[in-house]
């Protein structure tokens, strides 16, 4: 009984020293995962996004010249402001949308750390824009996982100025 | 704290008054509270990367031989740094539970022992993140989370030994298995290590631990405790322990005197 009981503690001291690696195999950004739709099933064209105030040069979110009738982008929020603009040019014709949110850090895991966690609560846009419609209020890192039909807002583009 | 330690002295000098120490020759079993140290708490700062220091006193008593009620209480420091933020966790905790052993003694001086029981566990512990860093497009923040007072409520299913290596001394080690019942809730952070469970992240968490203790020998009695009985099917035809049953006998048949209890 006495052997047991001391190999096997031994192999528990063993054991109990055994680290699980610190490596990361999850993703810390959060992406608000947008569609663009014209109303009345016309095609985008050209889709521009940018935040708004950055035009230096590696600062263009989207850029796509591909005819569609629906893009889905996942666009960054703002970290230290509970709203963020962006400029989105819809064949040609830019408009401005702001997304009001709320965001709390969420720790990930050890390895991972901390991801922004947000809550849409609001937007405001220009004319260009018809409506935008929440499907999910809540952006996390799991958001760019959604399904290639699921999204967490719909931003519809006027017939009429696109 | 005062109390702890005369208790302590008390029982020291109880069981090394000559009535009760044990002498060469005399066929008598000794039993008494056993007191004790988880030493891997002691070695954790070696064994892992993070700064985790604690320590746990463990105790138990027998009950009608083979049956341990139990009481472990310790606390834990753990400081976390990792490139991104930096995890503070301290705390304390304590465990009730009970001990069955599930083998044979094989004689009166025989105390080496394999068994299975249970916890309840409680701990009173504060967390605090600083340095979180993270960045996007938008630009980047570094921000703090204020302490946050929680506790914690667990269960755990304890499986291990404990034998004696010299008189009065004692080797042990259990292997546990422990479920949260509740925590805390904290909207940024669920704690990550709890004080008296460990860490938390990813399925059930088990834990090894390995103690040394000594035995008061305060009691004594030359019984032999009965084996626990497990249920199951009786034969017939076999012994119901009306013969060659030596640990219900008295002493004409070689077996252990039943009406000599020193307790």
């Amino acid at each position: 009984m006495r052997y047991y009981l001391i190999v096997i503690a031994l192999l528990g001291l063993l054991l109990e020293s055994c680290n699980s690696g610190n490596r990361c195999y999850d993703s810390v950004d959060a992406f608000m995962v947008s569609s663009f739709n014209i109303s009345g099933f016309n095609p985008i064209s050209t889709l521009l996004v940018k935040g708004v105030n950055r035009n230096d040069v590696g600062d263009t979110l989207v850029n796509d010249a591909s005819s569609t009738l629906t893009k889905r982008y996942p666009l960054p929020l703002s970290l230290s402001a509970d709203s963020t603009g962006f400029v989105i040019r819809v064949n040609g014709v830019s408009d401005t949308l702001y997304v009001r949110h709320t965001m709390i850090l969420k720790l990930i895991s050890e390895n991972c750390g901390f991801a922004p966690n947000y809550v849409l609560s609001g937007f405001r846009y220009t004319s260009g824009i018809d409506s935008v419609k929440i499907t999910d209020k809540k952006v996390n890192s799991l958001s760019t996982a959604k399904a290639t039909n699921d999204q967490n807002i719909i931003i519809y583009f006027s017939a009429a100025a696109h | 704290m005062t109390r702890i330690l005369l208790s302590i002295l008390a029982l020291l000098l109880i069981s090394s008054s000559p009535v009760l120490s044990q002498t060469k020759g005399e066929t008598w079993r000794y039993e008494g509270p056993r007191i004790g140290m988880d030493i891997s708490r002691l070695l954790l700062p070696i064994m892992q990367t993070a700064k985790r220091n604690g320590w746990e006193i463990q105790a138990d008593i027998p009950y009608k031989g083979n049956l341990f009620p139990t009481f472990e209480m310790g606390m834990q420091w753990y400081d976390d740094k990792h490139d991104k933020f930096r995890y503070k966790n301290n705390g304390s905790y304590a465990r009730v539970g009970i001990d069955m052993n599930i083998v044979k003694f094989e004689s009166l001086k025989d105390h080496d022992f394999v068994f299975v029981g249970f916890r309840y566990g409680y701990s009173v512990f504060n967390q605090q993140t600083d340095s979180i860093g993270t960045s996007n497009y938008w630009g980047s923040i570094n921000t703090s989370l204020s302490r946050h007072p929680m506790n914690a409520h667990w269960g755990e299913l304890v499986f291990g030994m404990k034998g004696e290596l010299f008189p009065n001394f004692f080797l042990g080690w259990s292997l546990r298995a422990k479920f949260p019942l509740s925590v805390t809730k904290d909207a940024n952070i669920h704690p990550y290590i709890i004080p008296g469970i460990g860490k938390t992240g990813g399925g059930t968490p088990f834990d090894f631990s390995i103690g040394v203790y000594y035995r008061f020998p305060i009691f004594r009695s030359k019984t032999l405790p009965k084996p626990l009985k497990m249920g199951g099917a009786k034969h017939p035809g076999l012994n119901n322990g009306t013969e060659n049953d030596q640990y219900n006998q008295g002493g004409n048949n070689g077996g252990y005197q039943n009406n000599n209890s020193g307790y």
